[in-house]
Protein backbone atom coordinates (compact mmCIF):
# COMPACT_ATOMS: atom_id res chain seq x y z
CA UNK A 1 0.00 0.00 0.00
CA UNK A 2 2.48 2.08 1.15
CA UNK A 3 4.53 1.42 -2.58
CA UNK A 4 1.40 2.23 -3.89
CA UNK A 5 1.52 6.12 -2.57
CA UNK A 6 4.57 6.36 -3.81
CA UNK A 7 4.37 5.31 -6.94
CA UNK A 8 1.33 7.04 -7.72
CA UNK A 9 3.10 10.17 -5.83
CA UNK A 10 5.82 10.11 -8.37
CA UNK A 11 3.70 10.12 -11.37
CA UNK A 12 1.56 12.42 -10.62
CA UNK A 13 4.82 15.10 -9.55
CA UNK A 14 6.50 13.60 -13.12
CA UNK A 15 3.15 14.02 -14.82
CA UNK A 16 3.04 17.88 -13.74
CA UNK A 17 6.87 18.37 -13.65
CA UNK A 18 7.23 17.83 -17.45
CA UNK A 19 3.92 19.63 -17.97
CA UNK A 20 4.43 22.89 -16.39
CA UNK A 21 8.00 22.83 -17.94
CA UNK A 22 6.79 22.45 -21.53
CA UNK A 23 4.05 25.51 -20.94
CA UNK A 24 6.55 27.08 -19.10
CA UNK A 25 9.23 26.53 -21.79
CA UNK A 26 6.82 27.93 -24.45
CA UNK A 27 6.38 30.88 -22.67
CA UNK A 28 10.16 31.36 -22.15
CA UNK A 29 10.12 31.65 -25.80
CA UNK A 30 8.12 34.41 -25.73
CA UNK A 31 10.06 36.02 -23.17
CA UNK A 32 13.33 35.88 -25.29
CA UNK A 33 11.78 36.67 -28.40
CA UNK A 34 10.52 39.96 -26.66
CA UNK A 35 13.95 40.50 -24.56
CA UNK A 36 15.42 40.10 -27.88
CA UNK A 37 13.29 42.74 -29.59
CA UNK A 38 13.71 45.46 -27.31
CA UNK A 39 17.74 45.07 -27.23
CA UNK A 40 17.45 45.76 -30.74
CA UNK A 41 14.48 48.87 -30.36
CA UNK A 42 11.80 46.66 -32.13
CA UNK A 43 8.93 45.51 -30.24
CA UNK A 44 9.20 41.29 -30.67
CA UNK A 45 5.69 39.68 -31.31
CA UNK A 46 3.20 42.23 -30.72
CA UNK A 47 -0.06 41.07 -33.03
CA UNK A 48 -1.54 37.31 -31.48
CA UNK A 49 -3.19 38.19 -28.34
CA UNK A 50 -2.55 41.67 -26.07
CA UNK A 51 1.39 42.22 -26.49
CA UNK A 52 1.80 38.60 -28.65
CA UNK A 53 0.81 36.78 -25.51
CA UNK A 54 -0.66 34.12 -27.54
CA UNK A 55 1.96 33.94 -30.12
CA UNK A 56 3.50 30.58 -28.45
CA UNK A 57 0.44 28.67 -28.59
CA UNK A 58 0.22 30.39 -32.38
CA UNK A 59 4.24 28.69 -32.62
CA UNK A 60 2.98 25.66 -31.61
CA UNK A 61 0.14 24.91 -33.48
CA UNK A 62 2.04 25.82 -36.48
CA UNK A 63 5.20 23.53 -35.41
CA UNK A 64 3.01 20.88 -34.79
CA UNK A 65 0.79 20.80 -38.42
CA UNK A 66 4.11 21.33 -40.58
CA UNK A 67 4.79 18.57 -42.79
CA UNK A 68 7.42 16.06 -41.25
CA UNK A 69 9.79 15.59 -43.70
CA UNK A 70 12.57 13.03 -43.95
CA UNK A 71 15.50 13.19 -46.25
CA UNK A 72 15.87 9.92 -48.33
CA UNK A 73 19.63 9.46 -47.34
CA UNK A 74 19.60 10.51 -43.39
CA UNK A 75 20.40 7.39 -41.06
CA UNK A 76 16.74 6.97 -39.90
CA UNK A 77 16.95 5.21 -36.44
CA UNK A 78 19.53 7.98 -35.41
CA UNK A 79 17.70 11.08 -36.64
CA UNK A 80 14.61 9.96 -34.87
CA UNK A 81 16.53 9.37 -31.49
CA UNK A 82 18.63 12.58 -31.99
CA UNK A 83 16.20 15.25 -31.23
CA UNK A 84 14.06 12.99 -28.18
CA UNK A 85 17.86 12.32 -27.21
CA UNK A 86 18.27 16.16 -26.97
CA UNK A 87 15.02 16.59 -25.20
CA UNK A 88 14.16 13.78 -22.53
CA UNK A 89 17.29 14.36 -20.85
CA UNK A 90 17.02 17.76 -20.50
CA UNK A 91 13.83 17.49 -18.89
CA UNK A 92 14.93 14.55 -16.54
CA UNK A 93 17.35 16.59 -14.65
CA UNK A 94 14.30 18.21 -13.21
CA UNK A 95 13.60 14.61 -11.38
CA UNK A 96 16.34 15.66 -8.83
CA UNK A 97 16.20 19.61 -8.62
CA UNK A 98 14.91 20.72 -5.70
CA UNK A 99 12.07 23.47 -5.64
CA UNK A 100 11.79 24.06 -2.02
CA UNK A 101 10.87 22.23 1.33
CA UNK A 102 8.20 19.60 2.16
CA UNK A 103 4.87 21.59 3.26
CA UNK A 104 1.94 20.16 4.14
CA UNK A 105 -1.47 20.51 2.75
CA UNK A 106 -4.89 19.16 4.31
CA UNK A 107 -2.75 17.04 6.17
CA UNK A 108 -0.54 15.67 3.39
CA UNK A 109 2.84 15.76 3.32
CA UNK A 110 4.26 17.21 -0.78
CA UNK A 111 7.65 17.35 -0.83
CA UNK A 112 8.16 19.76 -4.44
CA UNK A 113 10.86 17.29 -5.70
CA UNK A 114 10.31 14.24 -7.63
CA UNK A 115 13.57 12.13 -5.58
CA UNK A 116 16.05 13.67 -3.25
CA UNK A 117 19.36 11.21 -4.49
CA UNK A 118 22.49 11.57 -2.73
CA UNK A 119 24.27 11.40 -6.20
CA UNK A 120 21.90 14.19 -7.21
CA UNK A 121 24.65 16.45 -8.76
CA UNK A 122 26.59 13.34 -10.75
CA UNK A 123 23.03 12.73 -12.37
CA UNK A 124 22.17 16.04 -13.28
CA UNK A 125 25.93 16.15 -14.87
CA UNK A 126 25.60 13.09 -16.79
CA UNK A 127 22.10 14.33 -17.73
CA UNK A 128 23.31 17.43 -19.14
CA UNK A 129 26.24 15.60 -21.05
CA UNK A 130 23.68 12.93 -22.14
CA UNK A 131 21.16 15.75 -24.50
CA UNK A 132 24.37 16.71 -26.12
CA UNK A 133 24.65 13.32 -28.03
CA UNK A 134 21.65 14.65 -28.98
CA UNK A 135 23.30 17.17 -30.99
CA UNK A 136 26.23 15.19 -32.77
CA UNK A 137 23.85 12.31 -33.11
CA UNK A 138 21.52 14.80 -34.97
CA UNK A 139 24.49 16.46 -36.92
CA UNK A 140 26.00 12.74 -37.82
CA UNK A 141 22.58 11.44 -38.98
CA UNK A 142 21.52 14.13 -41.23
CA UNK A 143 24.24 12.80 -43.86
CA UNK A 144 24.79 16.72 -44.84
CA UNK A 145 27.98 18.85 -44.73
CA UNK A 146 26.71 21.42 -42.74
CA UNK A 147 25.11 19.69 -39.60
CA UNK A 148 27.82 17.32 -39.50
CA UNK A 149 30.09 20.12 -38.98
CA UNK A 150 27.94 21.53 -36.44
CA UNK A 151 27.47 18.46 -34.92
CA UNK A 152 31.83 18.00 -34.59
CA UNK A 153 32.18 21.37 -33.01
CA UNK A 154 29.72 20.77 -30.54
CA UNK A 155 32.00 17.42 -29.84
CA UNK A 156 35.09 19.71 -29.84
CA UNK A 157 33.25 21.90 -27.27
CA UNK A 158 31.73 19.42 -25.36
CA UNK A 159 35.28 17.98 -24.17
CA UNK A 160 36.60 21.26 -23.23
CA UNK A 161 33.80 22.68 -20.81
CA UNK A 162 32.56 19.50 -19.59
CA UNK A 163 35.93 18.83 -17.39
CA UNK A 164 36.13 22.54 -16.38
CA UNK A 165 32.29 22.15 -15.57
CA UNK A 166 32.97 18.96 -13.06
CA UNK A 167 35.93 20.24 -11.54
CA UNK A 168 33.77 23.62 -10.76
CA UNK A 169 31.14 21.79 -8.89
CA UNK A 170 33.31 20.42 -6.69
CA UNK A 171 33.77 23.60 -4.61
CA UNK A 172 30.52 23.80 -3.43
CA UNK A 173 30.02 19.68 -2.37
CA UNK A 174 33.13 19.83 -0.72
CA UNK A 175 31.34 22.41 1.42
CA UNK A 176 28.04 21.08 2.11
CA UNK A 177 30.02 17.27 2.11
CA UNK A 178 27.56 15.82 -0.07
CA UNK A 179 25.95 15.00 -3.32
CA UNK A 180 22.32 15.86 -2.47
CA UNK A 181 21.41 18.52 -4.06
CA UNK A 182 18.31 19.12 -0.83
CA UNK A 183 21.93 18.90 1.51
CA UNK A 184 23.93 21.32 -0.70
CA UNK A 185 20.80 23.65 0.00
CA UNK A 186 20.44 23.67 3.33
CA UNK A 187 24.05 23.89 3.86
CA UNK A 188 23.64 27.10 2.88
CA UNK A 189 21.37 28.88 5.13
CA UNK A 190 23.67 30.73 7.14
CA UNK A 191 25.98 31.63 3.92
CA UNK A 192 25.64 31.06 0.36
CA UNK A 193 28.71 29.49 -1.12
CA UNK A 194 28.86 32.43 -4.10
CA UNK A 195 31.33 33.36 -1.23
CA UNK A 196 34.77 31.52 -1.40
CA UNK A 197 33.44 30.08 -4.83
CA UNK A 198 33.38 33.11 -6.90
CA UNK A 199 35.62 31.22 -9.24
CA UNK A 200 33.77 28.38 -9.93
CA UNK A 201 30.68 30.95 -10.47
CA UNK A 202 32.42 32.28 -13.61
CA UNK A 203 33.31 28.85 -14.88
CA UNK A 204 29.66 27.39 -14.27
CA UNK A 205 28.26 30.72 -15.96
CA UNK A 206 30.88 29.64 -19.09
CA UNK A 207 30.01 25.91 -18.56
CA UNK A 208 25.99 26.47 -19.51
CA UNK A 209 26.52 28.86 -21.86
CA UNK A 210 28.68 26.49 -24.10
CA UNK A 211 26.36 23.58 -22.97
CA UNK A 212 23.16 25.18 -24.20
CA UNK A 213 24.68 26.45 -27.51
CA UNK A 214 23.96 30.17 -26.44
CA UNK A 215 25.16 32.97 -27.97
CA UNK A 216 29.42 33.38 -27.59
CA UNK A 217 29.42 29.73 -27.73
CA UNK A 218 26.84 28.78 -30.37
CA UNK A 219 29.62 27.20 -32.88
CA UNK A 220 27.23 24.53 -33.42
CA UNK A 221 24.29 26.47 -35.29
CA UNK A 222 26.49 29.41 -36.37
CA UNK A 223 23.67 30.69 -38.66
CA UNK A 224 26.13 32.88 -40.54
CA UNK A 225 28.63 30.40 -41.48
CA UNK A 226 26.52 27.17 -41.17
CA UNK A 227 22.49 27.68 -42.50
CA UNK A 228 21.35 25.74 -39.60
CA UNK A 229 23.47 23.88 -38.11
CA UNK A 230 22.88 20.91 -37.08
CA UNK A 231 19.26 21.17 -37.61
CA UNK A 232 19.37 21.76 -41.32
CA UNK A 233 17.87 18.94 -42.17
CA UNK A 234 14.97 18.80 -39.95
CA UNK A 235 11.29 20.16 -39.96
CA UNK A 236 8.21 20.18 -37.87
CA UNK A 237 8.27 19.28 -34.42
CA UNK A 238 11.85 17.26 -34.34
CA UNK A 239 13.21 20.65 -35.30
CA UNK A 240 11.07 21.94 -32.83
CA UNK A 241 12.21 20.15 -29.95
CA UNK A 242 16.15 21.18 -30.39
CA UNK A 243 15.87 25.25 -29.56
CA UNK A 244 13.41 23.62 -27.31
CA UNK A 245 15.75 21.70 -25.03
CA UNK A 246 18.41 23.56 -25.40
CA UNK A 247 17.98 27.08 -25.25
CA UNK A 248 14.66 27.09 -23.00
CA UNK A 249 14.77 23.74 -20.91
CA UNK A 250 18.30 23.35 -21.02
CA UNK A 251 19.15 26.82 -19.49
CA UNK A 252 16.49 27.11 -17.30
CA UNK A 253 17.22 23.57 -15.41
CA UNK A 254 20.84 24.55 -15.31
CA UNK A 255 19.95 27.79 -13.92
CA UNK A 256 18.40 26.05 -11.33
CA UNK A 257 21.32 23.96 -10.23
CA UNK A 258 23.92 27.17 -10.53
CA UNK A 259 20.84 28.77 -8.46
CA UNK A 260 21.16 25.24 -5.67
CA UNK A 261 24.98 25.28 -5.74
CA UNK A 262 25.61 28.79 -5.30
CA UNK A 263 22.98 31.46 -4.72
CA UNK A 264 21.63 29.22 -1.74
CA UNK A 265 18.19 27.61 -3.53
CA UNK A 266 15.27 28.30 -1.92
CA UNK A 267 16.85 30.32 0.97
CA UNK A 268 15.60 34.09 0.80
CA UNK A 269 17.57 36.89 -0.31
CA UNK A 270 19.89 38.63 2.18
CA UNK A 271 18.01 41.35 4.63
CA UNK A 272 14.48 39.59 3.13
CA UNK A 273 13.75 36.86 4.64
CA UNK A 274 10.99 38.59 6.79
CA UNK A 275 8.99 38.91 3.39
CA UNK A 276 6.02 36.53 3.40
CA UNK A 277 6.99 34.75 0.42
CA UNK A 278 7.33 31.27 0.03
CA UNK A 279 10.47 29.12 -0.48
CA UNK A 280 9.48 27.75 -3.66
CA UNK A 281 9.05 31.44 -4.91
CA UNK A 282 12.00 32.88 -3.82
CA UNK A 283 13.71 29.84 -5.73
CA UNK A 284 11.75 30.61 -8.98
CA UNK A 285 12.72 34.49 -8.47
CA UNK A 286 16.64 33.12 -8.58
CA UNK A 287 16.49 31.09 -11.37
CA UNK A 288 14.25 33.48 -13.54
CA UNK A 289 16.81 36.84 -12.50
CA UNK A 290 19.99 33.85 -13.71
CA UNK A 291 17.81 33.19 -16.73
CA UNK A 292 17.32 36.71 -17.83
CA UNK A 293 21.04 36.90 -17.68
CA UNK A 294 21.89 34.32 -19.79
CA UNK A 295 19.61 35.65 -22.45
CA UNK A 296 21.48 38.75 -21.71
CA UNK A 297 24.98 37.96 -22.44
CA UNK A 298 23.49 36.02 -25.79
CA UNK A 299 21.96 39.19 -27.20
CA UNK A 300 25.45 41.18 -26.05
CA UNK A 301 27.92 38.98 -27.57
CA UNK A 302 29.17 37.47 -30.92
CA UNK A 303 30.18 34.69 -31.15
CA UNK A 304 33.77 32.70 -30.24
CA UNK A 305 35.54 30.27 -32.88
CA UNK A 306 35.54 27.30 -31.97
CA UNK A 307 40.02 26.90 -31.25
CA UNK A 308 39.24 30.20 -29.10
CA UNK A 309 36.49 28.42 -27.07
CA UNK A 310 38.74 25.19 -26.65
CA UNK A 311 41.57 27.23 -25.75
CA UNK A 312 39.41 29.24 -23.22
CA UNK A 313 37.85 26.30 -21.48
CA UNK A 314 41.25 24.04 -20.97
CA UNK A 315 43.62 27.11 -20.82
CA UNK A 316 41.67 29.18 -18.54
CA UNK A 317 38.35 27.93 -17.33
CA UNK A 318 40.15 24.47 -16.02
CA UNK A 319 42.57 26.34 -14.35
CA UNK A 320 40.49 28.97 -12.64
CA UNK A 321 38.64 25.43 -11.63
CA UNK A 322 41.12 23.42 -9.89
CA UNK A 323 42.43 26.90 -8.39
CA UNK A 324 38.97 27.10 -7.08
CA UNK A 325 39.27 23.67 -5.27
CA UNK A 326 42.52 25.58 -3.62
CA UNK A 327 40.72 28.53 -2.18
CA UNK A 328 37.83 26.45 -1.02
CA UNK A 329 39.94 23.87 0.58
CA UNK A 330 41.66 26.44 2.48
CA UNK A 331 38.57 28.41 3.73
CA UNK A 332 37.29 24.94 4.89
CA UNK A 333 40.64 24.58 6.91
CA UNK A 334 40.90 28.37 8.21
CA UNK A 335 37.54 29.80 8.55
CA UNK A 336 35.19 26.35 8.62
CA UNK B 1 50.61 50.82 -56.14
CA UNK B 2 48.28 50.37 -53.30
CA UNK B 3 49.38 51.36 -49.94
CA UNK B 4 48.90 48.76 -47.40
CA UNK B 5 48.91 49.63 -43.43
CA UNK B 6 49.34 47.11 -41.08
CA UNK B 7 47.65 48.01 -37.49
CA UNK B 8 48.24 46.00 -34.48
CA UNK B 9 46.28 44.76 -32.99
CA UNK B 10 45.28 46.35 -29.51
CA UNK B 11 46.66 44.28 -26.20
CA UNK B 12 43.96 43.86 -23.23
CA UNK B 13 45.32 45.42 -20.08
CA UNK B 14 45.35 42.62 -16.95
CA UNK B 15 42.54 44.63 -14.91
CA UNK B 16 40.34 44.26 -18.75
CA UNK B 17 41.08 40.98 -18.57
CA UNK B 18 40.71 39.59 -14.90
CA UNK B 19 37.07 41.86 -14.37
CA UNK B 20 36.08 41.35 -18.32
CA UNK B 21 35.85 45.25 -19.32
CA UNK B 22 34.66 45.01 -22.64
CA UNK B 23 32.29 42.15 -21.58
CA UNK B 24 30.76 44.75 -19.19
CA UNK B 25 30.63 47.53 -21.72
CA UNK B 26 28.95 45.65 -23.74
CA UNK B 27 26.52 44.16 -21.51
CA UNK B 28 25.72 47.91 -20.93
CA UNK B 29 25.26 48.65 -24.29
CA UNK B 30 22.18 46.35 -24.43
CA UNK B 31 20.41 47.14 -21.35
CA UNK B 32 20.23 51.19 -22.28
CA UNK B 33 18.58 49.88 -25.91
CA UNK B 34 16.71 47.69 -23.43
CA UNK B 35 15.04 51.22 -22.13
CA UNK B 36 15.17 53.07 -25.20
CA UNK B 37 11.99 53.56 -27.15
CA UNK B 38 11.26 51.09 -30.26
CA UNK B 39 11.55 52.94 -33.66
CA UNK B 40 9.68 50.16 -35.79
CA UNK B 41 6.23 51.07 -37.80
CA UNK B 42 3.27 48.43 -37.29
CA UNK B 43 4.16 48.27 -41.19
CA UNK B 44 0.26 46.81 -42.35
CA UNK B 45 -1.61 49.00 -40.21
CA UNK B 46 0.63 52.05 -39.95
CA UNK B 47 2.36 53.24 -42.87
CA UNK B 48 4.32 55.90 -43.71
CA UNK B 49 4.89 58.26 -46.61
CA UNK B 50 8.25 58.66 -48.55
CA UNK B 51 9.21 61.51 -49.74
CA UNK B 52 8.39 62.87 -52.76
CA UNK B 53 12.02 61.78 -54.75
CA UNK B 54 10.59 58.04 -53.71
CA UNK B 55 11.79 55.65 -56.20
CA UNK B 56 8.96 53.56 -56.40
CA UNK B 57 6.14 51.84 -59.07
CA UNK B 58 6.41 53.68 -62.39
CA UNK B 59 3.97 55.87 -63.74
CA UNK B 60 3.32 58.17 -67.05
CA UNK B 61 2.29 62.10 -66.94
CA UNK B 62 -0.48 62.67 -69.12
CA UNK B 63 -0.64 65.49 -71.70
CA UNK B 64 -2.55 68.06 -69.37
CA UNK B 65 -1.29 71.85 -70.92
CA UNK B 66 2.39 71.37 -68.44
CA UNK B 67 4.54 69.87 -70.83
CA UNK B 68 8.48 70.74 -71.29
CA UNK B 69 9.18 72.70 -74.69
CA UNK B 70 10.50 69.51 -75.61
CA UNK B 71 7.12 68.07 -76.20
CA UNK B 72 5.53 71.07 -77.73
CA UNK B 73 7.82 70.89 -81.00
CA UNK B 74 6.63 67.18 -81.35
CA UNK B 75 3.28 67.42 -80.77
CA UNK B 76 1.73 68.36 -83.92
CA UNK B 77 3.44 64.67 -85.37
CA UNK B 78 1.72 62.76 -82.50
CA UNK B 79 -1.58 61.26 -81.96
CA UNK B 80 -2.24 62.43 -78.55
CA UNK B 81 -5.63 63.75 -76.81
CA UNK B 82 -5.45 65.75 -73.51
CA UNK B 83 -5.45 63.15 -71.18
CA UNK B 84 -3.54 60.53 -72.44
CA UNK B 85 0.13 59.73 -71.65
CA UNK B 86 2.65 62.00 -73.25
CA UNK B 87 4.76 59.22 -74.29
CA UNK B 88 6.55 59.64 -77.74
CA UNK B 89 7.81 56.43 -78.03
CA UNK B 90 11.69 57.94 -78.28
CA UNK B 91 12.95 54.54 -77.04
CA UNK B 92 15.53 57.19 -74.81
CA UNK B 93 14.28 55.15 -71.48
CA UNK B 94 14.73 51.61 -72.89
CA UNK B 95 18.56 53.06 -74.11
CA UNK B 96 19.22 54.36 -70.51
CA UNK B 97 17.78 51.18 -69.13
CA UNK B 98 20.24 48.49 -67.78
CA UNK B 99 18.07 45.51 -68.37
CA UNK B 100 16.33 46.95 -71.70
CA UNK B 101 14.31 44.21 -72.32
CA UNK B 102 11.77 45.07 -69.67
CA UNK B 103 10.62 47.69 -72.03
CA UNK B 104 8.11 47.21 -74.76
CA UNK B 105 7.32 49.66 -76.57
CA UNK B 106 5.77 49.98 -80.01
CA UNK B 107 4.66 52.79 -82.12
CA UNK B 108 2.37 53.01 -85.07
CA UNK B 109 1.95 55.27 -88.37
CA UNK B 110 -1.47 56.61 -88.98
CA UNK B 111 -2.97 57.21 -92.13
CA UNK B 112 -2.91 60.54 -91.64
CA UNK B 113 1.01 60.33 -91.04
CA UNK B 114 1.36 61.24 -87.25
CA UNK B 115 2.63 59.02 -84.74
CA UNK B 116 0.27 57.08 -81.94
CA UNK B 117 1.86 54.95 -78.87
CA UNK B 118 -0.06 51.52 -79.14
CA UNK B 119 2.08 49.85 -76.39
CA UNK B 120 4.05 50.83 -73.67
CA UNK B 121 4.67 47.66 -71.35
CA UNK B 122 7.36 47.38 -68.35
CA UNK B 123 8.13 44.06 -66.85
CA UNK B 124 8.76 45.12 -63.29
CA UNK B 125 10.08 41.80 -62.15
CA UNK B 126 13.33 42.59 -64.22
CA UNK B 127 13.16 46.28 -62.51
CA UNK B 128 15.92 47.51 -60.22
CA UNK B 129 14.10 51.30 -59.60
CA UNK B 130 17.67 52.70 -60.37
CA UNK B 131 15.57 55.69 -61.94
CA UNK B 132 17.49 55.92 -64.80
CA UNK B 133 14.65 55.62 -67.05
CA UNK B 134 13.25 58.83 -65.70
CA UNK B 135 16.42 60.64 -65.92
CA UNK B 136 16.67 59.56 -69.77
CA UNK B 137 12.77 60.82 -70.87
CA UNK B 138 12.96 63.89 -72.65
CA UNK B 139 9.58 65.08 -72.37
CA UNK B 140 9.36 64.50 -68.64
CA UNK B 141 6.66 61.23 -69.38
CA UNK B 142 7.87 58.27 -67.46
CA UNK B 143 8.46 59.51 -63.48
CA UNK B 144 9.10 57.09 -60.47
CA UNK B 145 5.97 57.15 -58.00
CA UNK B 146 5.88 56.88 -54.14
CA UNK B 147 3.72 53.50 -54.38
CA UNK B 148 6.17 50.77 -53.02
CA UNK B 149 3.56 47.95 -52.49
CA UNK B 150 3.98 46.12 -55.34
CA UNK B 151 3.61 42.76 -54.16
CA UNK B 152 0.80 40.39 -56.33
CA UNK B 153 -0.23 36.74 -56.93
CA UNK B 154 0.43 36.73 -61.07
CA UNK B 155 3.47 37.68 -62.56
CA UNK B 156 0.79 38.64 -65.39
CA UNK B 157 0.24 41.58 -63.14
CA UNK B 158 3.75 42.96 -62.49
CA UNK B 159 3.73 44.22 -65.90
CA UNK B 160 2.54 47.58 -66.13
CA UNK B 161 0.86 48.96 -69.34
CA UNK B 162 0.54 52.25 -70.65
CA UNK B 163 -3.46 53.05 -69.24
CA UNK B 164 -2.26 52.10 -65.49
CA UNK B 165 0.30 54.38 -65.96
CA UNK B 166 -1.47 57.14 -67.12
CA UNK B 167 -4.05 56.71 -64.42
CA UNK B 168 -1.16 56.46 -61.25
CA UNK B 169 0.56 59.46 -62.88
CA UNK B 170 -2.67 61.60 -62.91
CA UNK B 171 -3.27 60.08 -59.46
CA UNK B 172 0.22 61.06 -58.02
CA UNK B 173 -0.04 64.29 -59.80
CA UNK B 174 -3.08 65.10 -57.79
CA UNK B 175 -1.56 64.00 -54.69
CA UNK B 176 2.18 65.69 -54.65
CA UNK B 177 2.75 67.68 -57.90
CA UNK B 178 2.51 70.97 -55.89
CA UNK B 179 4.68 69.70 -53.00
CA UNK B 180 8.23 71.13 -53.09
CA UNK B 181 10.91 69.13 -54.31
CA UNK B 182 12.74 67.96 -50.59
CA UNK B 183 14.71 64.70 -49.70
CA UNK B 184 12.22 64.32 -46.58
CA UNK B 185 8.80 65.89 -45.71
CA UNK B 186 7.64 67.17 -43.01
CA UNK B 187 5.55 64.37 -42.00
CA UNK B 188 4.42 63.56 -38.60
CA UNK B 189 4.81 59.92 -38.48
CA UNK B 190 8.65 61.03 -39.53
CA UNK B 191 9.18 63.84 -37.17
CA UNK B 192 7.60 61.51 -34.64
CA UNK B 193 10.17 58.46 -35.20
CA UNK B 194 13.18 60.46 -36.32
CA UNK B 195 12.69 64.35 -34.98
CA UNK B 196 12.09 67.51 -36.64
CA UNK B 197 14.79 67.75 -39.78
CA UNK B 198 16.81 71.01 -39.64
CA UNK B 199 16.36 72.23 -43.45
CA UNK B 200 19.46 74.70 -44.63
Amino acid sequence: MELLGTVIGVTVKSLIFIIVMFLAAAYLTLLERKFAGHVQQRPGPLHVGPHGFLQPIADALKVLTKEDLVPDSVDKVLFYMASLLAFVPAIMILAVVPFGEPFTIFGLEIKPYVTDLNIAILLALAFGSLSIYGVIFAGWASNSKYPMIGGLRKAAVLIGYEVALGFAMVGPIMQAGSFSLREIVEAQSGMWFIIPNILAFVVIIFAILAETGRTPFDVQEAEAELVGGYVTEYTGMKFGLFPLAEWYIATFVLSAIAVILFFGGWQPLPLMGWLPIPDIIWFFIKVFLLFMFFLWVHWTLPRYRVDQITELAWKVMLPLALANILVVALWIIFIG
Amino acid sequence: MVKIKYVERPELTNRERIFFVDFIKGMRVTFRNLLRKTVTTAFPFEKLTPPKRFRGTHAHRVKNGKEPPSFKVIEKFMDIDTGESRCVACYMCMQACPVPFLFNIEAVQLPDGRKKVVRFDMNLLNCMYCGLCTEACPVDCLIMTDIYETASYHRASCVLHIDDMAKRGIDFDRRRYDEPDRIWIDDDQRSKLWGQIKWS
